[in-house]
């Protein structure tokens, strides 16, 4: 239904989309996800040219989209798009926002446009609302006639441009609630959204956009619960991280350890903690038996609330946790003793240490 | 607040008892301003004039006159014999300088006015030509030298000039249907050359041109010029002669061709009898007549009297004409300018933004008479036409400017939302954005509206009689300061108001919620 080749998109010397690959099949539903300011939107905008392209292809049921001859309002008739601020139709009542693409593009009669556009509004559930005028709405119900007039064209492919982001909290369920419902009558959707829960539950595939690329794509079990690639993880998990580096055994600790303690502080962890957190760092650095070159990585999992600490050292293999190895195991204990667990794995020539801290 | 108030009903008193009683209202007026007339020595002959502040109407020859001989007098100029005469009584002016037949009826008019002298010099008056029309002027002069022979230059000037050129009747005339057109400028001054009267234009000089062109079998056409721009409308080949008692002088030998003298001018001098030394001061005292009395005195007088209500209606429909057609015009060329100015294409939006600094940059009198005067100089265009281009040009610049911002005001996701459900972006600004952006602008473009009306007041410059220079015309012939500029102003906010009445309609029709919503579906919950 929808074929992308190599598409790219600069503003000058910024780069939006680098080069983007996608085929979207009849009845699919697509949630593109990933951090702000990936062109996310921007892809979605140039699927009906509100954007202009640097380079690529796109295909609308095999029409070339790009191509001087081909007619884009006739092709946009089929694709409806719903937009993050809503743009309902200010000087019309939301009765004629509903009809007036029917009536002027379709060529419909008033009387079928008007019967369309109440079935739509009672859909959406806002039936008493036929002659209010846009202002005179809340921002959910906006969105749902916004949607409900996509829906009276008729149109075989859905872009939504962040349906839910300037929403209040309140207001997103009824949104979602309404897209739920137009999923299951098999139009093809593309959902730009931050709603993971929703993104999750609906779509037959994700999109993971990240650096200006389809950074990875597949199936939502596999992107929400083991995505394959380092940036998706980081994302999925909303990990926040700080990393140090250390090369010599004459670091400054005091220094390391104030920065930790200001990285929990900004997520609200609580004193204790952040106790465990800077004296597992301390000990961690006293098993190490080479400090050229060692990577100290303290994350913060925001869904789980959960805090790690990953020590990477260069060098031979030495697993501090067999028994013999240390002179003595009071540093063991006191770490174990803060931490959930404690891994060791040898990879990549590095000494990798995984501390879990416990939870409160 | 209260101060205000006070300012207000003082204010009030002030204007009613100028109505009542224009000499004394006046009178009140320029005391108050802390304006002194100075009346050290009265006047009792033409000489003592020879350092004072005298009246005079541009373009005549008294300027040059009053430079050559009272190098010391301080020549004002002048339009009209009204404005004149109203300068002389209210003290701003010690002397008045014009023709001796219309001192006289003025003086006929205004018992507190009085002779100097009815012939400080004689000029001989002639009819202005072209100088490229040779033909037409010899044809004139024999015209001359027949009605001489045969005794109608007698009836004539014995109608004009010996008896009271105010109860003269015009003999009739017969236009005649001709190829050959002749189309006569005249400035309305005054009785007995030109003037106004039952809605046509009467007087010696044009019973003299509609007898021309009745012999001769002209078509004649005559049009309104202000004096001092008789000469112009020759000279640019709007019109083919000029008269209204023109003088001929060398300087304006220089410029246009004069038939042989057809009268002569007697230059008379008029001063307030208070200043004059032949006069003792007695019955200069003005009867006192009721507020309401006055006032239908002056209805009669400025209205009824001599079918004047014609020329007010006349310059009413003129005024009116001009803003509508201006409006639509400059609407369309607002719209046109607007769309090259928004265009992306530079050349075009470059051009507009030049379009509009320069015609902002000319005051509209200026580009008024460019268009009349110079661009179609040597075309015989209707000058209402040429009012409506230049005012619709005037327009369309100011309304471009208006017609951008409120299509710029509208939310750029107005737009996206209509070529996004498929809509061209021709359909997207019909359907979507000009409703919105027309609610946007109809209020400040109502605004520009009534100014548009108001300007229109200066068409007189290009000969066109509006409802102002209708009022010029009775005031010239009533001397009656207050009642005629009331009547316009009047007349002009009632315009204004009806014609905002309609834009307000529209604006109404362009609001969806003031809009009476029909509810066609009805709605089962």
């Amino acid at each position: 239904m929808i074929k992308v080749r190599n598409l790219s998109k600069h503003y000058g010397d910024l780069v939006v989309l680098k080069d983007i690959n996608a085929d979207i099949q009849k009845g699919e539903i697509i949630s593109i996800i990933g951090p702000s300011g990936t062109g996310k939107s921007t892809f979605l905008r140039c699927l009906n040219l509100l954007e202009t392209p640097t380079g690529g292809k796109i295909f609308i049921e095999d029409v070339p989209l790009l191509d001087k001859k081909t007619n884009v309002p006739k092709l946009r008739q089929k694709m409806g798009m719903v937009f993050q601020s809503f743009n309902l139709y200010s000087h019309l009542s939301i009765l004629e926002n509903l009809t007036i693409g029917p009536i002027k593009l379709l060529g419909k009669s008033k009387a079928e446009a008007n019967k369309k556009a109440v079935e739509l509004v009672k859909l959406v559930g806002l039936a008493e609302k036929v002659y209010s005028f846009p202002d005179e709405l809340s921002g959910g119900q906006k969105q749902r006639v916004a949607i409900a007039r996509c829906m009276a064209m008729e149109p075989e492919i859905l872009l939504f441009d962040e349906p839910t982001s300037a929403l209040d909290p309140t207001m997103v369920s009824e949104v979602l609630a309404v897209i739920r419902r137009l999923a299951k009558e098999g139009i093809t959707m593309v959902i730009v959204t931050h709603e993971m829960e929703f993104a999750r539950n609906i779509s037959s595939r994700v999109f993971y956009m990240d650096e200006g690329l389809i950074y990875e794509e597949g199936p939502p079990q596999q992107i929400f619960e083991n995505p394959q690639k380092g940036k998706t993880k980081t994302f999925i998990h909303r990990i926040r991280s700080l990393r140090y580096h250390i090369t010599s055994r004459y670091n400054d600790l005091y220094a390391i350890q104030a920065g930790m303690e200001a990285f929990c502080e900004k997520h609200t962890i609580s004193k204790v903690i952040i106790g465990y957190v800077l004296l597992a760092t301390e000990e961690v650095l006293c098993l190490q038996s080479d400090y050229s070159d060692i990577n100290l990585n303290l994350s913060y999992f925001e869904k789980t609330g959960s805090l790690e600490l990953i020590c990477e050292s260069a060098g031979p293999p030495v697993n501090p946790l067999e028994e013999g190895v240390l002179d003595d195991d009071i540093g063991l204990r006191l770490i174990k003793a803060r931490c959930e667990s404690v891994d060791y794995k040898y990879e990549d020539h590095k000494n990798i240490l995984t501390l879990k801290i416990k939870e409160e | 607040m209260k101060r205000y108030l006070q300012l207000f009903v003082l204010c009030i008193i002030l204007l009613l008892n100028g109505c009542a009683d224009n000499e004394e209202g006046i009178a009140g007026l320029s005391m108050l301003k802390g304006e002194k007339t100075i009346t050290v020595v009265k006047l009792s002959a033409v000489d003592d004039i020879k350092d004072k502040r005298i009246g005079i109407f541009s373009g005549t020859v008294h300027d040059a006159f009053i430079t050559r001989t009272y190098p010391k007098a301080k020549a004002f100029m002048y339009d009209n014999t009204s404005d004149m005469v109203l300068s002389l009584k209210t003290g701003k002016i010690d002397a008045a300088m014009l023709e001796s037949i219309t001192a006289n009826i003025i003086l006929r008019h205004n018992p507190d006015l009085g002779l100097l002298s009815d012939d400080v010099f004689t000029m001989p008056l002639g009819v202005g030509f072209r100088k490229d029309t040779p033909a037409l002027r010899d044809e004139f002069n024999n015209f001359l030298k027949e009605i001489r022979q045969d005794g109608v230059y007698d009836e004539m000037s014995k109608r004009w000039f010996v008896d009271d050129a105010e109860k003269a009747v015009m003999p009739p005339f017969k236009n005649p249907v001709s190829d050959k057109k002749l189309v006569v400028a005249v400035s309305v001054e005054d009785l007995p050359y030109v003037a106004a009267m039952n809605g046509d234009y009467v007087g010696f000089d044009i019973e003299m041109i509609k007898r021309f062109a009745e012999r001769a079998n002209y078509n004649l056409e005559i049009i309104t010029v202000d004096f001092s721009a008789l000469i112009a409308a020759l000279v640019s080949g709007k019109v083919d002669i000029i008269t209204d008692g023109i003088a001929i002088s060398e300087e304006r030998a220089k410029q246009i061709d004069f038939s042989d003298a057809y009268a002569n001018f007697k230059t008379a001098v008029i001063v307030t009898k208070k200043n004059l030394a032949s006069y003792d001061g007695v019955g200069i005292t003005p009867v006192k007549t009721s507020f309401l009395k006055s006032v239908s005195n002056s209805f009669y007088s400025n209205i009824i009297l001599e079918k004047r209500y014609l020329l007010i209606i006349d310059g009413l429909k003129i005024t009116v004409i001009i803003s509508i057609l201006a409006a639509i015009i400059g609407t369309l060329i607002g719209g046109l300018i607007c769309f090259m100015r928004m265009s992306k294409r530079k050349v075009l939006s470059v051009a507009a933004g030049l379009f509009i600094n320069l015609i902002r940059g000319t005051p509209v009198l200026v580009l008024l008479m460019i268009i009349f005067y110079v661009i179609f100089a040597s075309t015989n265009i209707n000058p209402v036409i040429v009012a409506v281009i230049a005012f619709g040009i005037n327009f369309g610049a100011y309304v471009s400017e208006m017609f951008r911002t409120s299509i710029q005001s509208v939310d750029k996701g107005q737009a996206e939302a209509g070529i996004a459900t498929g809509f061209t972006k021709v359909q997207t600004f019909v359907h979507i954005i000009m409703p919105q952006a027309l609610r946007h602008v109809l209020p400040v473009y109502k605004g520009e509206f009534i100014s548009l009306l108001k300007m229109t007041s200066i068409v007189g410059y290009i000969a066109v009689q509006d409802l102002t220079k209708a009022s010029d015309i009775i005031r010239s012939r009533t001397f009656d300061a207050f009642f005629p500029l009331i009547m316009a102003a009047v007349l002009y906010i009632i315009i204004a108001w009806l014609l905002t009445w309609a834009l307000s309609c529209l604006e109404i029709s362009v609001d969806p919620k003031r809009k009476h919503i029909k509810k066609e579906v009805e709605v089962s919950l």
